[in-house]
């Protein structure tokens, strides 16, 4: 401890003596409690491993891409609940997707990821550069119809337009890469598997080039339809 | 003070309410604070008076919910001994395990004590704990998942239909690789007793992460 200087006014003995009582207290070493030692109630070593049970299933895995579901479900848009595996879902919505696909039991009697009700992906601000001019067709079309640029509009792509080659889960893998990889302008797409649609959504400005990309992209036989909230189909192509 | 058994007043299934509630918003809170999942998912709430993170995650609160339901009765028997946050890494090897030692009397004294605000209150200084332990925790390693593992009495365990009451939610014994960790550091986090259950939380944390 280094040295501690005392100034004091002159004056009575005793005044210097109590001083210096007191200066002698504060110095003291400051009292502490030991804390108690802890000890683990149930040392890990005397359980074996036979006694430690945990679910079969693994937890979800949720990633950073996903958005929070429940915040979005409200919107025309938060039909894209993410990944649910069917066995995950409220019953109602359960027994609705056990019609489509059973879950899958696997031999060790686990359950594993089911065929999903319903993905989704969106695109990022990034990528292809978007193409601001409409044809005339589809100038007259949103004219007619006094779409906002940038209201959303929707594709819908059907079974019958992924033609004999492939199938729609492989249309919608094609096509989740693409919008992840920001292919698509101002796009989130999501897969209705109960009724075997596909829904692409963007922004009415961009959509003709949407749709143009989407059948080139995706290889799609016949038309698909342009639809926007409460005017339904506006557009074909 | 009047002293009952575990069969008076169903006092099994009251601290099993108790502490799977707890237990519930622990787990949330746990999984926010130690980044096992993206932040966007996860809302504030209030719990015990204090906030909490709670997901709003469909998939994982069910899964969380699926687990607590089939872990409720084993804490109504007093059959589970731990009830033990697991996370891991990538390769499925634990880096962290919170764990929660949960011990009953035999018998219940009922004094103002047992109040549930009173247990409450004990709780709620396990969630400021937990919500601040990242502090002395060192960072988990990208691309974490959990576990929950249920240490039970050996009776419990020989009886596993017990375990698995929800149809599609089976349990099975956990691997020594779920189970083992290597140099684990010990922080004590949390000890509460009160009249009705004794609970303490610590964390055994990997000494190398990653």
């Amino acid at each position: 401890m280094e040295d501690v200087v005392l100034h004091h006014q002159s004056g009575s003995a005793d005044g210097l003596r109590s001083l210096l009582e007191r200066t002698e207290k504060l110095l003291e070493t400051f009292p502490c409690r030991p804390p108690p030692v802890f000890m683990p109630w149930f040392p890990s070593a005397a359980a074996g491993p036979r006694r430690q049970i945990r679910p079969a299933k693994p937890a979800p895995v949720i990633t950073s891409a996903e958005s929070p579901p429940e915040k979005t479900q409200r919107s025309e848009e938060a039909v894209c609940v993410s990944e649910t595996p069917k066995l995950l879902l409220p019953p109602p919505l359960r027994h609705r997707a056990e019609g489509a696909i059973s879950p899958q039991k696997h031999k060790d009697g686990a359950f594993r990821a089911s065929p999903l009700e319903r993905s989704w992906s969106a695109a990022m601000p990034r990528g292809v550069p978007p193409q601001k001019s409409l044809s005339q067709l589809f100038d007259r079309v949103v004219s007619a119809h006094r779409l906002h640029l940038r209201q959303r509009a929707k594709w819908v792509i059907r079974e019958h337009n992924c033609g004999a080659a492939q199938d729609i889960e492989q249309v919608w893998r094609t096509l989740s890469r693409s919008v992840r990889r920001a292919g698509m302008p101002t796009c989130n797409a999501n897969i209705q598997r109960d009724r075997a649609e596909i829904w692409v959504f963007c922004d009415v400005l961009y959509s003709e080039q949407v749709g143009r990309l989407l059948k080139a992209e995706l290889q799609l036989t016949g038309t698909i339809v342009l639809s926007v909230h409460r005017q339904g189909n506006v557009f074909s192509m | 003070m009047t002293t009952l058994t575990r069969q008076d007043l169903n006092f099994g299934q009251v601290i099993a309410d108790i502490l799977c509630e707890f237990l519930e918003v622990a787990i949330h809170l746990i999984l926010y604070v130690r980044e096992v999942y993206p932040s966007g998912i996860f809302q504030k709430r209030k719990k015990y008076n204090v906030p909490v993170q709670m997901s709003c995650h469909p998939e994982l609160n069910q899964y969380i919910q699926d687990t607590l339901h089939c872990v409720k009765p084993l804490i109504e028997k007093n059959d589970a001994e731990k009830v033990v946050v697991v996370i891991m890494d990538k390769e499925h090897h634990p880096v962290e395990r919170f764990v929660f030692e949960i011990s009953q009397p035999p018998l219940l004294s009922i004094s103002s004590e047992t109040l549930l605000s009173h247990v409450e209150q004990l709780l709620r200084a396990f969630i400021l704990k937990i919500s601040v332990c990242d502090a002395i925790l060192n960072n988990n390693p990208p691309g974490c998942s959990f576990t929950v593992l249920v240490h039970t009495r050996d009776a419990a365990t020989r009886n596993m239909e017990k375990v698995q009451v929800i149809k599609d939610f089976p349990w099975i014994v956990a691997d020594e690789q779920e189970v083992h960790m290597q140099e684990p550091r010990l922080i004590p986090l949390k000890t509460m007793t009160s009249d009705i259950v004794k609970m303490q939380l610590y964390v055994e944390e990997r000494a190398q992460k990653t």
